[in-house]
């Protein structure tokens, strides 16, 4: 086989595709090996095969005219997208502002005030008879802090007691668990201000060793009224 | 390495040891060899073992008094110690067909192999996927369903309706694109020698 005929033959590209049969294959190695030129054009297309192989096989190799894929990032890094990382960090801005300009304000006056002596309104509860009689009363202003000083019967021998404020629509205001051991004396309950003014009731529960509610202990009810003006101050 | 000619001096440095010009030597004609015995051996390692076995034989017949003197045929004569090898080895071989490993090694592309392990660098491979890359999809399909799959050759041109013509000339085109840039690397790599 010459060059002339190899090269009519498309016999480099044949070669490459193990398409020549035994004779044609003995004889055009025979040239391939003597010819230059023939041996340039299989090499180069031996290098082209198989960086095509590791071109095709690798990840990066997503060949194709459509424009490159933007790989998502995975795990935890897909939340540093734009899409999630923007929006996340406008709400904590703006948590962050809540908190500098109304939350901590309010906190600081509240220790503010926690640290100024001063007098709350009461309802003394002291030897309220649960049933029947006229309720205290009480003059708050709205969300002010008020005492209710309270006496519980110890005949009961319960391992515990919760006490509960009931509003005037019957809804359970705040709970507040008490040991046998604290109604051995006057019990003198801060209670959080309130914004509805209206007849108020103070319920003790005896409770279990399992903290269930086993019976009702006693009701005090009172009168919560809003004051007009502000309890002097020290 | 194709600038070097196989002339008188080349033989007789080669004959005579020359370190540089048995490398090129080597260079020029392991991607040759070595694609003749994939055709005929199994694995991978009969294949090494073989391609080095020829080039012993070849350098020791050159270093003999009666050895090679005619350049021209130094080719012929590579081909033929190759012929040679390839049949004692059929000989003292009983031919087992090759265990799945075996088989599956073979088909791993490996890019520390052969002549790519001479020239391959990253300018080569931007060059090959640009190609791939210009390639029609049809075409890209083919070539990685006979070359990386290898699948059949007559399946994938019916599935894909083409003809063995049609694979013939594609690769054709393909090496043609590549082949500029060979010659620049065989030339650049001319000059460093």
């Amino acid at each position: 086989m010459d060059h002339s005929e190899a090269s009519r033959l498309m016999a480099s590209e044949k070669y490459l595709l193990d398409e020549l049969p035994p004779d044609a294959l003995e004889a055009f190695e025979e040239h391939l090996f003597g010819c230059p030129e023939c041996a340039l054009d299989v090499r180069a297309g031996s290098l082209f095969l198989e960086q095509s192989k590791l071109a095709l096989v690798s990840p990066a190799a997503a060949t194709g005219r459509v424009p490159a894929e933007v790989r998502e990032p995975s795990g935890w890094f897909a939340w540093w997208r734009p899409a999630f990382a923007i929006p996340a960090m406008a709400v904590l801005l703006l948590v962050i502002g809540y908190q500098n300009f109304v939350t901590y304000p309010a906190l600081k006056g509240a220790l503010a005030e926690n640290k100024v002596p001063s007098i709350l309104p009461a309802a003394s509860l002291v030897g309220a008879v649960t049933r029947g009689s006229n309720p205290s009363s009480i003059a708050v202003h709205p969300g002010e802090s008020f005492l209710l000083p309270l006496d519980i019967p110890s005949q009961n021998a319960f391992q515990s007691y919760v006490v509960e404020l009931h509003n005037p629509a019957g809804g359970v205001e705040w709970s507040l668990p008490v040991s046998a051991e604290a109604i051995k004396n006057t019990l003198p309950i801060r209670a959080p201000g309130v914004d509805k003014a209206g007849r108020y009731e103070l319920i003790v529960f005896g409770l279990s060793a399992q903290g269930e509610k086993v019976s009702e202990v006693g009701r005090y009810p009172f009168e919560l009224q809003f004051a007009m003006a502000a309890n002097p101050q020290p | 390495m194709q600038f070097y000619a196989f002339d008188s001096q080349y033989l007789e440095q080669l004959s005579s040891g020359d370190f540089r010009t048995q490398e090129h030597f080597v260079a020029y004609f392991s991607e040759l060899i070595r694609l003749k015995l994939s055709k005929r051996l199994h694995s991978r390692s009969e294949v090494e073992d073989a391609r080095q076995e020829t080039f012993a034989r070849v350098f020791a017949a050159l270093r003999k008094e009666d050895g090679i003197r005619q350049p021209e045929r130094l080719g012929a004569f590579v081909n033929s110690v190759c012929n040679n090898v390839l049949l004692e080895y059929y000989r003292s071989s009983s031919q087992d067909a090759p265990s799945g490993e075996e088989e599956a090694e073979a088909n791993i592309p490996d890019p520390g192999i052969s002549v790519v392990d001479l020239i391959a660098n990253r300018e080569i491979q931007q060059k090959v996927r640009h190609i791939l890359d210009e390639l029609q999809e049809k075409d890209r399909r083919i070539i990685k369903e006979v070359f990386l799959e290898e699948r059949d050759k007559d399946e994938v041109c019916r599935d894909l309706g083409v003809d063995r013509e049609y694979l013939r000339v594609l690769l054709h085109r393909a090496k043609k694109s590549f082949k500029s840039l060979y010659l620049k690397k065989m030339a650049k790599g001319a000059m460093q020698e």
